[in-house]
């Protein structure tokens, strides 16, 4: 709420700027960067050390939130806060949520800047530049993951789009590059645009673009229109479906996903890497808040009887479920074609993507917990696999699939890295990528289970789900053993000629850096259950803002009470619907002239005409209710 | 007051957004296609201004502030970038980028390929006047 801000009291802003500590770090660092380049003195310093350095303080600020979790004997300013979980006057969120996807982004950005240390993609001479990227995306991406407000929203998901832009085209001498950053600037453009059209709709037609408030106008609204039938408003549809599909490029899902093999083709090994894991984190982050919050995962449902939250699941649900199973389908159908390793990585991220919408289709706590977990494993096992291929391009000079033919004979380690990388991204049982899974699968079973009696058709949705999520997981086994038989079982060049095989000589740093990932995911999937306590934890304190002003219904005009017995009483005709002809004549600020005949054709009785935009094929412009109250 | 009606704002930003995104998705000239995706934008901000003047409350204005930078930024980029691609292939069109894609799928086709434009020195000849400066060797060496 914006026009809140001039009341900012100093107490409150620095508790506000307590928790929101390791992004201001990141700031620091960013322009520490590009201050320190001025200086000739410091024209020789690699920049990654002083990337890695401020990484590591935000990560250690970032725990240190995490370990102290609302425990805190300090200023009232700090309670309050807290207490409504709201920073900076309700633009962002505060919740465990928030702090575990900042820490999983931190300790991400940490590998990333060791990955580009080893392989020495920026030189030092564009170090600056990267890192200053880098860290400029990734503070996007936190912002993403404790949005709480469309405009949060638009904001972080621009600000960790534009400088991926850049970092997608920075090997500038390549031509693949500049194309990659191309396609990736134009169709980011564009959705961009598209969300931003749904966010006017939206903040238009409710006169708030506050998440936890918009859930309750749909809510509400929903709960008028009675549960019988489809009568939804154009504009909240429309609205909605543009700020998805927004989400949805980000998140690489099917229809929206074109750029993603491209990108990653024609983006260098690590910045690919990057944009695999910490871009879906943050899309998957803000796509669970949206959606939790709107279907009345939080403080507000208790207080508003009268909502519908459960209609909102029902549309919540198929939506979701239908995107992941295409995604999941799809993303593994054409890895399989792929003979550019980066390009068969790219729709095996796709599908992925797919499996974590699987867990988010769910829309409920535990649904959203597997997927913080899967998104460690996944984080694990998709940066070792694109480090391992930025390693082996240094040695090998290629990324094509035919390169690596017997490699096993020539660098046995990197191979056998490798191999552990892509069975766990095949979720074979010993490694962590298993259990990332099999919490997705079991979340979608017992969602499912639950749904068995309330409510039908949800329950075969999800079972379905379920289903493709199995076959998809045989699917996907074809592409990855294609890789590792490649490598392992194929005879190279050098081989079929008859010369012993040369021998890659790898640095120790790359081997000590796979070895880590490959450990790691080993170590995870033997002992999960710190991660998993630690990520059923992240959503256990899902605490959204707690709006506490009562927000009337949205739909019938002043001086119209609706009946006692609530909208499900009421036949769809009967007039509950959208009172088209009960808006006052001056209803509208200002109203000297009003709208003549005061109404939509149609009259009390009708609802909506056949459900479509009254006249003309664009979306509908019309009168949101209520124009004279001004939901807080 | 306000005579004209919601409504009216809502058509014409409708009108804008549609028409820059059938621009952005059927023109192949690189610089119209940004032109296109910054009047989608203008679309919203339309939208947005007249939400909030509707409202009679400041929160479109200043979302529209928000907007009018982020697209600043979105620009100063993609026209760098343009320039990059321009220098490679001295021609805005933007099939003339189809390296990357699916390895079974031909690229389309040109029937018509925009028209390049007339050769021009890339550089303006200077005459000679002074000491050419000492290259250091890192300027020389970019591969």
């Amino acid at each position: 709420m914006i026009y809140r801000l001039p009341f900012f009291r100093g107490a409150e802003l620095l508790a506000n700027c307590d928790a929101f500590a390791p992004e201001l770090i990141l700031c620091a660092a960013i322009v520490l960067m590009l201050v320190l380049r001025l200086f000739a003195s410091f024209t020789r310093v690699h920049m990654g050390y002083v990337a890695l350095g401020s990484t590591l303080a935000a990560l250690f600020m970032a725990v240190t939130q995490w370990t102290g979790y609302g425990q805190t004997s300090t200023p009232t300013a700090y309670q309050e806060m807290m207490q409504t979980n709201s920073l900076f006057t309700g633009l962002l969120v505060y919740d465990t949520l928030t702090v575990y996807l900042r820490i999983f982004l931190l300790a991400f950005m940490v590998m990333v800047i060791w990955l580009t240390l080893l392989t020495g993609i920026p030189d030092r001479e564009d170090s600056a530049d990267f890192y200053t990227l880098l860290i400029g995306s990734t503070i996007g991406m936190c912002l993403m993951a404790s949005t709480n407000h469309l405009l949060m929203m638009f904001i972080g998901i621009e600000m960790a789009s534009l400088p991926s832009y850049a970092l997608a085209g920075f090997l500038k001498g390549r031509r693949r590059s500049s194309e990659a950053a191309l396609k990736y600037v134009v169709y980011g453009g564009g959705a961009a645009g598209v969300m931003l059209y749904g966010i006017s709709l939206l903040a238009g037609k409710f006169g708030t673009a506050s998440l936890p408030h918009l859930a309750v106008h749909f809510a509400t609204s929903l709960g008028q229109v009675g549960a019988t039938g489809l009568h939804f408003d154009p504009l909240m549809i429309l609205g909605t479906l543009f700020i998805v599909i927004g989400i949805a490029f980000k998140l690489a899902v099917v229809p929206f996903h074109f750029w993603c093999p491209d990108v990653f083709e024609g983006a260098s090994a690590e910045v690919a890497g990057f944009l695999s894991v910490a871009s879906k984190a943050a899309a998957l982050a803000l796509l669970a808040r949206f959606a939790l919050v709107l279907s009345g995962l939080d403080p507000n449902a208790d207080n508003l009887p009268g909502a519908h939250w459960e209609e909102m699941r029902r549309y919540l649900i198929p939506t979701l479920a239908v995107f992941a199973i295409v995604t999941a389908t799809f993303g593994n159908m054409a890895a399989y074609l792929q003979t550019n390793l980066k390009r068969l990585l790219a729709y095996s991220t796709i599908a992925h993507a797919g499996y974590m919408l699987m867990g988010l289709a769910t829309v409920n706590r535990e649904g959203t917990k597997a997927v913080l977990f899967y998104l460690v494993a996944y984080f694990l096992m998709n940066l070792g696999a694109f480090a391992i291929v930025a390693f082996l391009r240094n040695q090998t000079g290629s990324e094509d699939l035919g390169a690596f033919r017997g490699l096993v004979r020539r660098s046995p380690f990197m191979v056998v890295a490798l191999s552990v990388c892509l069975l766990s991204l095949l979720g074979v049982p010993p490694l962590v990528g298993f259990v990332g899974k099999f919490q997705v699968f079991a979340a979608l079973f017992d969602a499912a289970k639950g749904y068995g009696e309330k409510d039908h058709t949800l329950s075969v949705i999800l079972y379905t789900t379920l289903v493709f999520g199995a076959l998809n997981s045989v699917l996907s086994a074809f592409y990855y053993l294609k890789v590792m038989k490649v490598m392992i079982l194929e005879r190279g060049l050098e081989d079929v000629e008859g010369k012993a095989p040369t021998p890659l000589v790898m640095p120790w740093g790359d081997q000590l850096y796979a070895g880590v990932f490959s450990l790691a995911l080993l170590g995870l999937g033997l002992y999960w259950g710190p991660l998993d306590r630690a990520s059923a934890e992240g959503v256990e304190r899902f605490r959204p803002e707690i709006v506490k002003a009562e927000v009337r219904p949205t739909g019938p005009p002043r001086g119209m009470t609706p009946p006692p017995g609530g909208a499900p009483t009421q036949g769809p005709g009967a007039g509950g619907g959208r009172p088209g002809g009960g808006r006052p004549g001056g209803g509208r600020p200002g109203g000297g002239g009003g709208r003549p005949g005061g109404g939509r054709p149609g009259g009390p009785g009708g609802g909506r005409p056949g459900g479509g935009p009254p006249g003309g094929g664009r979306p509908a412009p019309e009168v949101p209710e209520n124009p004279g109250e001004r939901p807080r | 007051m306000n005579p004209v009606p919601l409504q009216h704002f809502l058509v014409v930003g409708a009108i804008l957004f549609a028409l820059g995104a059938i621009g952005f998705m059927t023109r192949r000239n690189l610089i119209i296609m940004f032109l296109c995706a910054e009047m989608m934008l203008q679309g919203v901000a339309l939208n947005l201004v007249a939400f909030a003047r509707y409202r009679g409350n400041l929160q479109g204005q200043s979302f529209v502030l928000f907007i009018i930078t982020v697209a600043a930024c979105e620009a100063a980029l993609a026209l760098a970038l343009i320039l990059v691609l321009y220098k490679r292939k001295n021609s805005l069109d933007v099939s003339l980028w189809q390296e990357l894609r699916e390895e079974s799928e031909e690229p389309t086709l040109d029937e018509e390929p925009l028209e390049s434009p007339p050769e021009t020195s890339a550089m303006p000849h200077l005459p000679p006047a002074g000491r050419e400066p000492q290259k250091k060797r890192e300027e020389t060496s970019h591969v």
